[in-house]
């Protein structure tokens, strides 16, 4: 990540070196090659400059670390921590059941073609709401948690197929009808509130 | 004030500077780890230098070269 970062930032630095020629000496597009040199410099390279910029904040927000950076979320970030197999998303970041560097992403993503620039809008949104508006007391899911983000990885899995509970209400799993989380099943999530009366893990360094 | 009288190298300057000025707003956000880096650059950044290749293909497009006025 910091590899690719570091060409991009090359790459800037390669343009603003370019376009700071033609700022003092504009008159070097008299001639043709000046005037090729000018559109690699004012054109494609910030093109490029850009895309490189829009892919590399896209994967940055993937990672926990980002996530959690933002005031709202550092408890959600603790609970991740939280020394109690019950808790849904912590059994699964310290197991490594999803990636511990995009533990959030994992779970919380869009897994649509257009996912990731909607999860972005919403991220926009929120910072909205922190910085101009007022931030909700609660922060909840519009619309609830959807079921697909568990089957993205338990769908097919022996161990979530073979249950006989969930052989039972399949259907009403798939269709999204009876949520994982919310209908009695697996309902200790971040649980945020209670953080306080807790234990946590604390990973060997 | 006609965009073809403004001269064809001072819009190259205001395209070369919004471009410069963009591309260090870029780098800045790059280097900051904060969900803002991403506001930053994307309504600052790119707007940036956005106008600049906008200004750098208006120049190409309207601003007619002496060369070519000696032609006519």
């Amino acid at each position: 990540m910091l590899g690719l970062t570091g060409i991009l930032i090359a790459l800037i630095v390669l343009t603003i070196v370019l376009a700071v020629f033609f700022l003092v000496r504009p008159s070097a597009t008299a001639g043709s090659a000046g005037k090729i040199l000018a559109f690699v410099a004012l054109f494609i390279l910030p093109v490029l400059c850009v895309g490189g910029g829009v892919s590399a904040h896209m994967q940055r927000s993937e990672q926990t670390k980002f996530c959690i950076s933002c005031h709202a979320m550092e408890p959600y970030g603790r609970s991740l921590y939280v020394d109690d197999p019950n808790y849904i998303p912590a059994q699964h970041f310290q197991n490594h059941r999803v990636p511990a560097d995009q533990a959030c992403y994992a779970c919380h993503a869009d897994y649509t073609i257009y996912g990731p620039f909607k999860d972005k809008l919403r991220g926009l949104k929120r910072v909205y709401m922190q910085y101009v508006s007022t931030p909700p007391a609660h922060i909840t899911i519009p619309g609830g948690y959807d079921n697909n983000q568990c089957l993205h990885c338990h769908n097919g899995a022996r161990s979530f197929e073979e249950n006989p509970v969930h052989q039972a209400i399949m259907a009403s799993i798939v269709s999204n009808q009876m949520s994982c989380i919310t209908s009695g099943c697996h309902d200790t999530v971040h649980n945020v509130a209670s953080l306080g009366h807790v234990k946590f893990w604390r990973p060997a360094q | 004030m006609k965009l073809s009288q403004i001269g064809m190298q001072r819009l190259l300057r205001i395209s070369g500077a919004l471009i410069v000025l963009g591309l260090i707003v870029e780098i800045v956000s790059l280097l900051w780890f904060h969900p803002l880096a991403f506001v930053l650059f994307a309504f600052v950044g790119v707007v940036l230098i956005g106008f600049g290749i906008v200004v750098y293909l208006a120049s190409l497009v309207f601003v007619v070269s002496p060369q070519a006025e000696n032609r006519q």
